[in-house]
């Protein structure tokens, strides 16, 4: 049976670095025709870690190899003449370009969004930039700590003794190339409707921002800066516990609620967990109390010491067939034998022709019945596709491919 | 203003986080999301503080209102059949349905796929369970923060020397779920407009959330290395940190990425001679004496003010911001104010107040905060009413009789 995608026809022009691979990453996936455009030599992206067997090649790295499943790869210096001419003509093709350079390179080049819509009207094209097109920050330069600090959700997480703390990841970058995705397929569906194209400005302190939970409210709403806490329980019963391989995390209160407390509390007495039976007392269904340093220090005392002998898997399934809501806090390792994730196999093994392996990859974030998330094909190397698009695709000679490699274009 | 998911409507079941957080952007770029809430056993988020004024009131939340603005609010009590008949006449006229409840909710509800396809052939359906509808775990409970315990995410944020610290937020819930479920749904729409045929979607939360470190992921698969927390480092960048300010609790990022950068930064701290000591003068060097140069660039912040570093940094292009608490995102951060990241509302029983403005913006069709968000129930009556054809009498005897508890 023929599989069919989500976005099938739909073809991509891929100008992204670190900022926005993960959004085209999307789109591939869900079946568009993506074409990273990289400058020879490849991109920069190539050049971060973690690598296969650590070999720090760029046709080796673990982060493209994952942001990069599914694309074309093309190398083209935009900074030439005969590079603009074969870009404006991939571009012609398009219906969509996503770029995450700083705002106004491209234009600088003649490839921005005002001088493609002329030879491409209902072109989509969708800026990722750490602030946006436009204020008095558009230039800055920023990182991804930079996005998750100015944002504002660095503030709220680490120690208190500590400066606060930055995701893992390029967790900001990704958040503002997810945002990039959901704001690329309103635009593409407005497409569909109307052969209307447009362009898409996304700043990405701005998606961080949006991730606050409430700290923006509770400033406008209450008065409150909330900042980071760090503390090993926010109240009695909600926060992270050890146990015998590690950490578990629990949330049997959560802002003043309690939740399966009793089952708790009856399962700790039947483990004959020592002075178990002093949490019965009906001081701990009040909030005020359980929030107190004493109460935390009582409840963690005693919980502690019947965890620290349990490993993490085991207090997770006997606390669930209670209904408590405790999770492992799982380290990398401990995914891959997860047994949800087994059941389910979500990991899948792709091949690596040129590696001779297959390599064990993450599954899809969803999973839709008639149109699968699927990896058809491993992350391309430096160039691959050269030949394929720019001669059999756009019909550019071989000979003179040949002349324009020399010449230092692709 | 003609919005670009104008006609599309979602019969919404999500309630709390996540979930929430999906049909918004949908709404507010034009789709007519209609939130099927229960007076009796009320969204638990709209009892949790911010409250406005600080006083509690199940219209009061801004938990709540943030992620829930354009949409309008009914209610139903699932349970008595006529409230269940309610909720079919609504998905019969509905494109989209959207739930996040433990895996089989729906179904002892009566409201499973099989039983929506019937009342509605072409209708793309979209569950969020924490983790899928099969599997030995699926019915196993979780909020943002187990989540990211779970995922490994939470592993992976602090510092070496402690526990894991995580982001101090229901991380999950804010960015991968709700995202990841738009992108999904938008797909489907896509999908739906060259087919005519509406899907199944499955968000596993877990799974969902794990998509955000793959790297990590393919390191261990690959190379069998179990990552830890980085702290504020990067292991390609240094100077890469936080750095004190003056004032309570003040921090500014500072990141040098080049040796221009980092000569830059010597220049601006007059600290000319760090360029050149042995230590510095190399990434390897500054990485390997990093408390050291944690201490000269700290001793130069400590006694300026967070935004006048960041200004000045960024004037000799040096990369650098300020950790922003949620008071500067909406009262100093000239950038967020200048691109109206923030908008405020009017609401009936909040007064003013303030909610995110979608982080993008489209050139022709832009989304925008279109009406606040609903009080519990407020648009029952208009719903049955005008969009499901309803008789005044025979709401009033729907009303009566229960079905809108």
């Amino acid at each position: 049976m023929i599989s069919v995608s989500a976005l099938d026809g739909v073809l991509v022009i891929d100008l992204t670095g670190l900022s926005g691979a993960y959004c085209t990453k999307l789109l591939a996936d869900l079946g568009a025709d993506v074409i990273r455009v990289e400058p020879p030599g490849g991109d920069n992206l190539r050049r971060l870690g973690p690598f296969y067997k650590d070999d720090a090649h760029p046709d080796k790295s673990l982060l493209h190899f994952f942001l990069n499943t599914n694309k074309r790869a093309v190398t083209l210096n935009l900074k030439t003449e005969d590079g603009k001419n074969i870009f404006r003509r991939l571009a012609k093709r398009a219906q969509i370009i996503i770029e995450t350079f700083s705002p106004g390179y491209l234009e600088s080049l003649g490839l921005g969004y005002s001088s493609l819509k002329e030879i491409n009207p209902s072109l989509i094209f969708t800026s990722i930039t750490p602030f946006g097109q436009n204020g008095p920050y558009r230039d800055f330069k920023g990182s991804d700590i930079i996005c998750w600090a100015m944002g504002g959700l660095m503030y709220l997480g680490g120690f208190s003794d500590r400066p606060p703390v930055q995701g893992y990841e390029y967790m900001a970058y990704k958040t503002g190339s997810m945002h990039a995705s959901v704001a690329t397929l309103i635009a593409f569906y407005h497409l569909d409707k109307t052969g209307e194209g447009q362009y898409i400005d996304v700043s990405v302190q701005e998606c961080v921002a949006q991730a606050m939970e409430n700290a923006a409210q509770y400033y406008d709403l209450e008065g409150v800066v909330r900042c980071r806490q760090g503390l090993r329980q926010l109240e009695a019963g909600a926060g992270i516990y050890p146990c015998k391989d590690g950490f578990v995390y629990m949330l049997v209160a959560m802002r003043g609620t309690l939740m399966r407390w009793d089952e708790l509390v009856d399962w700790l007495i039947e483990e004959r967990t020592p002075k178990a039976d002093s949490l019965k007392d009906s001081k701990w269904k009040d909030k005020d109390w359980r929030q107190t340093e004493e109460a935390r220090n009582k409840f963690y005392d005693i919980f502690t010491d019947f965890s620290k002998s349990h490993p993490k898997l085991e207090l997770y399934e006997k606390a669930q067939a209670k209904g408590i809501s405790l999770s492992p806090v799982s380290t990398i390792g401990d995914l891959f034998e997860n047994p949800q994730l087994k059941a389910r196999g979500f990991f899948q093994e792709i091949e690596h022709p040129e590696l001779g392996v297959k390599l064990l990859y993450p599954g899809g974030p969803y999973v839709l019945e008639k149109t699968p998330w699927r990896i058809r094909r491993r992350a391309p190397l430096i160039g691959e596709h050269n030949t394929e698009i720019f001669h059999y695709e756009l019909g550019i000679p071989k000979e003179d491919l040949g002349a324009l490699m020399s010449a230092g274009v692709i | 203003m003609n919005l670009p998911l104008n006609g599309i409507r979602i019969a919404d079941f999500t309630w709390v986080g996540a979930g929430p957080f999906v049909t918004k952007a949908l709404a507010d770029h034009g789709a007519d999301v209609i939130k099927v809430e229960s007076a009796t056993r009320v969204d638990v988020i709209r009892m949790m503080h911010p409250f406005a004024g600080g006083t509690p009131g199940v219209n009061r939340s801004g938990y709540y209102s943030n992620r829930n603005s354009s949409k309008r609010s009914i209610t139903l009590n699932l349970k008595n059949p006529m409230g269940l008949e309610v909720a079919k006449r609504l998905i019969a006229v509905s494109n989209v349905v959207a739930d996040n409840f433990t895996t089989g909710t729906m179904e002892k509800l009566g409201l499973g796929y099989d039983t929506l396809k019937a009342i509605k052939p072409d209708i793309i359906c979209l569950s969020m369970p924490m983790q899928g509808a099969h599997g030995p775990h699926s019915q196993y409970r979780g909020y943002g923060v187990t989540i990211g315990a779970l995922s490994g995410f939470y592993n992976l944020i602090g510092y070496p020397d402690r526990d894991p610290v995580g982001t101090g937020t229901n991380f999950p819930d804010h960015v991968p779920n709700p995202t990841h479920a738009c992108v999904a749904i938008l797909a489907a729409l896509i999908h739906h407009k060259r087919t005519g045929e509406g899907q199944f979607i499955e968000l596993s939360q877990f799974e969902s959330t794990m998509n955000l470190f793959g790297a990590a992921l393919l390191d261990y698969s690959v190379n069998r290395r179990e990552v830890t927390c980085l702290g504020n480092r990067l292991p390609y960048a240094a100077p890469h940190g936080v750095y004190p300010c003056l004032g309570n609790d003040r921090w500014v990022c500072i990141t040098c990425f080049r040796e221009k950068e980092w000569m830059a930064l010597c220049d601006v701290m007059d600290k000319t001679h760090l360029a050149a000591d042995s230590r510095f003068n190399s990434l390897t060097g500054r990485l390997k004496n990093m408390e050291e140069l944690d201490e000269e660039i700290s001793e130069w912040t400590s006694s300026k003010d967070p935004f006048e570093v960041m200004k000045l940094l960024q004037s000799c292009g040096i990369p650098a911001g300020v950790v922003e608490d949620s008071r500067d995102t909406l009262e100093r951060d000239e950038q967020l104010a200048a691109r109206k990241h923030w908008a405020y509302l009017e609401h009936p029983e909040m007064g003013r107040s303030v909610y995110d403005a979608p982080p993008y913006k489209l050139s022709r069709t832009p989304g925008y905060l279109r009406s606040y968000a609903p009080l519990l129930g407020e648009h029952t009556r208009q719903v049955c009413l005008e969009d499901l054809g309803m008789e005044s009498r025979e709401y009033e005897r729907l009303e009566r009789e229960g079905a809108f508890k």
